[in-house]
């Protein structure tokens, strides 16, 4: 499976009058794609903040100390705020534990799914558009380049330029179509959905509510027309929409609506029908529309899609795209070997910055200056025609700029006098560690330079990629971006994806509940809602926190249920955040089990429940009642330790009753038990006493294991 | 006017067609719809429910934070709690048919229901007290621990200083809390010592019952645990009855002897509480037991939930009635499923 988020010695804390709570330390963790991730802890045990810095909404007072979130191939520590729009909600969409809350009370839930689809497709064009110009225009500069190196430098550069140019010209064509023809499908869609409604609403709704909706049915009939859809002057629709219209009238007068219903019928039979499942080749198309040799002779509008298709896209295979992969792949060539070389000197910079960084008192203006050679060096050595961008060679800059800002920040305050100093700069000083700030640098400059000491002696190991393949990528890259340049989310399409999403959540009614406040939904209804909206932009992972608490067993077993199968569906990665096991067990592929910050145990969910290392694990799954237990349950006593001042061993040694003396002394690092399993208790260290879990725990194990094998789990 | 009557003696609580109706906007929102349960002296009772059953208006109408609208509560054998509504109905229904005698009669009732209601021993009621499910606002931030779990002392009439101060540390050594803590302040606790002193405050009174209502959902996982215990012990010290409000079924499960479920403001179903588990009878005490989920992964993977739609799974043809199935254990159900649900138990 693919790795999707990686998250390494992560550290945060917050500053508070009191102190800084050290609220999160030293956390690892992975997550495949589809997955699902359970953080299992109490409150104050770290896990909603470890949620909340992959979200990037961190309370102003949190500080990151250090750690690394990646995601994409980006640090998500360390980008700025308007790269995280990107993901925030998009890639990454959350849940949270009270749906009241999270919901707008004064605005009605159809408006709070739609507006975010809305300003995410304007803004997705934007990006494509930007994207594409961007694109091709590094591309002609890389072929110019290419070819420039055995004939006249000016001369290619033109080639490559009236290459693109060609490409430009009839991409627009084709965006120009695929847009046209999306609008017509968006209409399609609106139009059917609006029937159903009509022939609902005629049972129950009064009959000029009725005329008013064909009123406003009919103008929307008119603009279904596509040569790829609906022809307009043989299909029939046209003369159908005068009489729905007519018939309309009649019945908001009359009430009967015989002639209406079958009308409305057969002009949903038409729409139905005529889209068609294969999707023309906008692309090939507007190329073949364009040069073509046969395009005056041959009618595409008559031509059944398929067979239009390998037309046009044999066309422009063999006219321009063979001969211009090659040209895009000598292009690419050339780029990369120009990045290598420049990473060849990057590397250098960077060997030179680490021993000068090697140096305790170094001033705060010599790591800006290195800084900035750093960031611009390794910025040039980035190969800009790269598709997948999944070096940390992107965040670099980023990462650095803010390491040395705290190094600048700590050495600027040294030496001042405390008095002195605004408030927060104070509480600043009082909390400032420079070594660390120091250290911090040299960590990022070094990974960096790891990275591409790596990468250059795999190169020059005579590893080369294949760039006809990458060059194939690169010509569906700009396709893809083509095809998205176009792709408006009118507020009718927002509408229709809206209600499909809320039926697939399992809100009964979509249509009537579209125009209701949150405050008229029950419980269970606004956990869907939030659900529906995190849902619609497509995330790639969904964090739920604690997104049953508030819920009781019934529509929390829906919930459950719901998040489970869109899992599956969706190919979601989901990271669940609670403190109930019971959930858990359902839920989970993996578990981290939290206390005072740390993870304290690791595995799959086989791993926890059945042979679980960690007392407070034991300590977890004893204090629950099961259906079975009678006896006394085993509580933990105490409560957990105030993180201003973590216990200087394990945190759970001063509730744990298995507690050795080395506990208190030295925070136990991570045995592993097994390839996925692992825990952070001394018990586990070689020469330690063997402890044995408590009785409650083994004799359910016990019971379900011989439960499991008569076949009647759990019974 | 108290009554003495030895049917309503036996038990130490017996409610008896409760109803309690709000009105929100002109309509008439019926919380809780004709329920009538008892609980035995030292028992346990269950009553669970999804959220909006009716099971807290339940509990806060037998302490009289409401007025009930309908129905008897008697505690001790005394009628504590008396709505008038039916007889008030019936009252009209016996002047339209011009029945004198039974509206003379319904005249007396109604007279003795609210001189009961009106009049109702303070002494008797607090013998009942309320832990409430959320300990931060259940406690008065500007009163110390002392003066929140000596307020009932007082207000009964206690004055001597020394016998409340001895009384408080008793009780919150009781519930594990140390002397020191009685003159804190409820914020400097955490969420578990809150609810203890919430616990304090309902054992200071020495109570026969104690109506707990959710008394650890709002707790965190290691603390769910010591509150638990807590309660159990001091049920076996002091020989406590209590009245258990709750929506997790497995700890409702451990505590109870008898569990009755509310659906829609009735009870559908009502057993002990091994029996209720072992065989479920009412199709939504089914589907609310399918979907406790249970630290067990294998289970997890295969637990089927069933899901309960009155139209289709309850027999609509008349009105359910309460019928008893087996000893002990009651159904709400029609002639039709009782024979169904006999059938059931006898294989």
């Amino acid at each position: 499976m693919a790795r999707i988020l990686e998250i390494k010695n992560l550290k945060i804390s917050f500053r508070t009058n009191n102190g800084t709570v050290k609220a999160v330390r030293d956390v690892d963790m992975t997550l495949d794609k589809g997955e699902t991730l359970a953080i299992v802890g109490e409150s104050g045990s770290g896990k909603s903040v470890t949620a909340r810095a992959i979200m990037g909404i961190l309370a102003n007072n949190a500080i990151v100390e250090s750690g690394e979130i990646f995601y994409d191939g980006k640090d998500l520590l360390k980008i700025s705020e308007e790269e995280f729009h990107k993901i925030r909600g998009g890639k990454i969409a959350m849940i949270f534990q009270d749906p009241l809350s999270s919901l707008n009370p004064i605005m009605k839930v159809g408006q709070q799914m739609t507006e975010a689809m809305i300003l995410n497709g304007k803004a997705n064009q934007k990006e494509a558009q930007k994207e594409f110009a961007q694109k091709t225009r590094q591309l002609t500069e890389a072929i110019g380049s290419a070819s420039s190196v055995n004939g006249d430098p000016k001369q290619s550069k033109e080639a490559a330029e009236k290459d693109m140019e060609k490409l430009r010209k009839f991409a627009s064509l084709s965006n120009k179509m695929e847009s046209e023809y999306n609008t017509a499908l968006d209409y399609i869609n609106s139009s059917v959905s609006d029937i159903t409604d009509i022939t609902l609403d005629m049972v129950t709704k009064d009959k000029k509510v009725i005329g008013r909706s064909v009123e406003a049915l009919v103008p929307k009939l008119g603009k279904v027309f596509n040569t790829f859809l609906v022809d307009e002057n043989n299909s029939g629709l046209k003369e159908l929409a005068g009489k729905i219209r007519a018939e309309g009238k009649a019945y908001a007068a009359s009430g009967k609506g015989e002639t209406l219903r079958e009308l409305l019928g057969e002009a949903r039979d038409i729409l139905t029908s005529s889209v068609k499942e294969d999707k023309v080749d906008f692309f090939s198309l507007g190329y073949f529309l364009t040069y073509g040799s046969e395009k005056d002779s041959f009618d595409y509008k008559s031509c059944p899609i398929p067979e239009l298709n390998a037309k046009t896209v044999k066309c422009a295979q063999e006219d321009f795209l063979n001969g211009f992969i090659d040209k895009v792949a000598s292009g690419l060539k050339y780029s990369y070997e120009d990045s290598l070389a420049k990473k060849q000197e990057a590397l250098k910079l960077l060997t030179e910055a680490e021993e000068t960084l090697k140096d305790d008192s170094i001033p705060a203006a010599k790591t800006k200056e290195l800084g900035k050679t750093l960031s611009k060096a390794v910025e040039r050595s980035i190969d800009r025609l790269e598709i997948s961008k999944d070096s940390t060679a992107y965040t670099f800059a980023g990462a650095y700029s803010q390491e040395e800002a705290l190094y600048d920040k700590a050495k600027s305050l040294e030496n001042r006098n405390p008095r002195l100093l605004s408030r927060e700069n104070r509480m600043f000083r009082e909390n400032m560690d420079i070594p660390r700030y120091l250290e911090n640098i040299r960590r990022v400059v070094s990974s960096m330079k790891n990275d591409y000491a790596q990468l250059l002696d795999k190169a020059a190991g005579g590893e080369e990629p294949d760039f006809k393949a990458k060059a194939g990528e690169m010509v569906d890259y700009l396709k893809e971006i083509n095809s998205r340049m176009v792709y408006t989310v009118s507020p009718d399409m927002a509408r229709d994806r809206a209600i499909s999403l809320m039926d697939e959540v399992g809100i009964d009614e979509p249509r009537v509940r579209y125009n209701q406040y949150p405050f008229q939904l029950s419980g269970g209804m606004r956990q869907r809602i939030v659900i529906a909206i995190a849902l619609s932009a497509n995330p790639d992972i969904l964090i739920c926190d604690e997104p049953t608490t508030a819920l009781d067993v019934t529509i929390q077993a829906q919930i459950l249920e719901l998040i489970k199968g869109l899992k599956k569906k969706r190919q979601l990665s989901v990271i669940f955040i609670t403190h109930d096991l019971g959930v858990v067990a359902n839920m989970a592929d993996t578990i981290a089990v939290m206390y005072a910050g740390r993870i304290v145990e690791y595995g799959t969910t086989d791993d926890i429940f059945f042979t679980p290392a960690h007392p407070y694990t034991w300590a977890l799954l004893s204090s629950m009642p099961d259906l079975q237990t009678k006896e006394k349950l085993e509580a933990i006593p105490g409560a957990p330790p105030n993180m201003i001042t973590p216990p200087k061993g394990d945190a759970f040694a001063a509730r744990n009753k298995y507690a050795l003396k080395i506990d208190f002394e030295e925070a136990p690092p991570m045995f592993d038990i097994s390839d996925t399993h692992k825990a952070a208790t001394w018990l586990l260290a070689p020469g330690a006493p063997k402890v044995e879990m408590p009785k409650i725990i083994s004799d359910r194990i016990e019971r379900m294991k011989k439960a499991e094998e008569s076949g009647n789990a759990g019974k | 006017m108290q009554e003495s009557n030895n049917n309503h003696s036996a038990h130490l609580l017996e409610v008896e067609h409760l109803k309690q109706y709000f009105t929100v906007g002109g309509e008439t929102i019926k919380g809780v719809d004709d329920v009538s349960f008892y609980v035995d002296k030292g028992e346990v009772f269950g009553l669970v429910g999804e959220s909006g059953c009716g099971k807290t208006t339940t509990g806060r109408a037998i302490i009289r934070l409401y007025d009930a609208t309908s129905g008897n509560v008697y505690f001790n054998g005394q009628r504590i709690v008396a709505g008038t509504g039916d007889l008030r109905e019936a009252l009209k229904a016996a002047k339209k048919e011009g029945d004198s005698a039974k509206v003379s009669r319904l005249k007396k009732e109604i007279a003795e229901a609210e001189y009961d209601h009106k009049h109702c021993k303070r002494d008797t009621i607090t013998k009942i007290q309320m832990i409430f499910q959320d300990p931060i606002a259940s406690l008065n931030p500007r009163m110390t621990v002392r003066e929140i779990i000596s307020e009932g002392l007082v207000i009964r009439g206690v004055k001597d200083k020394d016998y409340i101060n001895k009384k408080v540390i008793e009780v919150l050594d009781m519930v594990g809390l140390l002397p020191e803590h009685a003159d804190r302040y409820p914020h400097e606790f955490s969420g578990g010592q809150r609810q203890r002193i919430g616990i304090a405050r309902s054992i200071v009174m020495e109570p026969d019952i104690i109506i707990a209502d959710e008394p650890i959902s709002a707790l965190d996982v290691s603390i769910q645990a010591q509150i638990i215990n807590l309660i159990n012990d001091l049920r076996k010290n002091m020989g406590l009855t209590i009245l258990f409000i709750a929506h997790n079924l497995s700890v409702v499960k451990y505590f109870s002897d008898r569990i009755a479920v509310m659906y829609y403001g009735k009870i559908v179903e009502s057993a002990p509480s091994d029996e209720l588990f072992a065989h479920p009878l009412h199709p939504y005490t089914r589907s609310l037991l399918s979907a406790i989920p249970l630290p067990d992964p294998h289970y997890e993977k295969t637990r089927q939930r069933i899901t309960y739609t009155p139209a289709l799974d309850s027999d609509n043809s008349q009105e359910p009635e309460d019928r008893e199935v087996s000893p002990g254990h009651i159904v709400r159900c029609t002639e039709k499923e009782f024979e169904k649900y006999i059938k059931e138990l006898g294989v």
